[in-house]
């Protein structure tokens, strides 16, 4: 599956953020994106990630814009962010289910331990998430985005608040991805952490993207 | 299965909270106690008084719940991980709503016997008549009430908004309920105010309806 967004303006009141980004992101690619704090780099995933309506411009997945087939394309797309889009009175397997049985996967409560077993966090399957470090939370966030194995990535700040096994985790998952033809966006300001795993390196400067 | 997967998340993350448990049980509790002892304690028309009593706190309650169940989805940004499923917009509704009623119809059957005791008001008659009334007010004020939620998402007065929306478009059903409540309790039928019952179900059918057309819209909007 080929993301590509095309000329993406984004305002908030009277501050231009997007100026006509523009983006591929095609099979087997992992792009990192670095900028600037403020350049717009949230929102442009989140515009990629569906949750957030450009202005202007246009995302598409296969050529076809993504709101003319939103549940296909949500089912495509994997999204993380810094807000961990979780329910904290939870446990991460009762999150996890939660959001699996929504997506449409049948053995919810398998996969979910699948992942919480990947990330190293089968000891706090059941452990209400209110008291978790960073760290811990962050494994959660990327153990959702990844429940449906989707075909496309866009996961924003990844490594934040995780140690180097966390870290290591993510660059092999990131490795695997690639190796099965899955695409990922990254978006990072510490590109030592993503070590090399990435085949593309782009900036947002100025609401619109260098380097494409 | 969608609706019943988010009612059950819901109705999860409520018990949960205890503190929201025990104001909304607390305080909607203590409206009553506090109109009974307005109106006592020689009450003059205890039926009316009780009724009016019951449904307005309940309504108060409601407000509560309601925004306990908006803020559930805004905490942490899981609103927006409930849009990423691709889940029908409209299941996420209806178990969304559903969660409201179960949550309002535990608190009316904690206030009933309250109600019955504080305005010395005969119940255990008219229980299933009451029950009936109190499915279709809830239902309505839940089906409003999610839709409006929804609506006031993301907005930094939001409270207010749902406040401001739901008053006056439930007018009607909270009248009914009181007519209905008050007919049962002072003569034991709701044969005198029966059209009340259509009233309220038509506000129950366009709650359910207006939201399977509008929820999608208004859930994808405001970003």
């Amino acid at each position: 599956m080929i993301l590509r967004a095309a000329g993406i303006r984004k305002r908030f009141d009277e501050r231009s953020i997007l100026a006509g980004a523009s983006l591929s992101l095609e099979p087997g690619e992992i792009v990192l994106l670095g900028g600037p704090n403020g350049s717009g780099k949230t929102t442009f995933a989140r515009i990629l990630a569906t949750l957030t309506a450009p202005d202007e411009g246009e995302v598409t997945l296969d050529d076809v814009p993504v709101q003319e087939r939103r549940e296909l394309s949500r089912r495509a797309i994997g999204f993380a962010s810094h807000a961990p889009l979780l329910y904290p009175a939870l446990t991460p397997l009762e999150n996890l289910e939660f959001f699996a049985s929504l997506t449409g996967i049948s053995a919810a409560r398998r996969r979910a331990g699948e992942l919480l077993d990947r990330f190293g966090l089968t000891p706090f399957a059941h452990t209400p998430m209110t008291h978790f470090s960073r760290g811990m939370l962050q494994r959660v966030v990327l153990s959702r985005a990844l429940l449906h194995d989707p075909a496309i990535l866009i996961l924003d700040e990844p490594y934040a608040g995780l140690d180097d096994e966390g870290v290591l985790a993510i660059n092999g998952m990131l490795a695997d991805a690639k190796a099965r033809g899955k695409a990922a966006l990254l978006i990072a300001h510490d590109r030592e952490r993503a070590g090399h795993v990435q085949t593309k390196t782009l900036r947002l400067s100025g609401g619109r993207i260098e380097g494409s | 299965m969608t609706a019943i997967t988010v009612a059950r998340k819901d109705l999860r993350l409520f018990v949960r909270d205890a503190r929201f448990l025990a104001t909304l049980g607390l305080f909607s509790a203590a409206l009553v106690l506090i109109l009974s002892v307005a109106f006592g304690p020689i009450f003059s028309d205890p039926a009316r008084e009780a009724a009016a009593s019951l449904w307005a706190a309940l309504f108060f309650a409601g407000v509560l719940g309601l925004t306990r169940s908006l803020e559930l989805e805004g905490e942490s940004g899981a609103g927006d991980a409930l849009r990423l499923t691709g889940a029908d917009p409209y299941g996420i509704y209806l178990g969304k709503t559903l969660a409201n009623v179960l949550l309002l119809g535990a608190v009316f059957l904690l206030l009933l016997p309250l109600t019955a005791i504080f305005f010395d008001v005969g119940t255990l008659p008219v229980v299933p008549g009451l029950l009936g009334v109190a499915a279709l007010a809830l239902v309505g004020y839940s089906a409003w009430g999610t839709m409006f939620a929804a609506l006031a998402r993301g907005l930094a007065a939001r409270e207010l908004l749902l406040s401001v929306l739901l008053f006056p478009s439930l007018v009607p059903l909270w009248i009914g309920a009181v007519k209905l409540t008050h007919a049962l309790w002072n003569d034991g039928t709701i044969e005198p105010v029966r059209d009340w019952v259509k009233v309220m179900a038509v506000m129950d059918v366009l709650g359910l309806a207006l939201s399977a057309w509008l929820y999608e819209a208004v859930q994808e909007a405001g970003e």
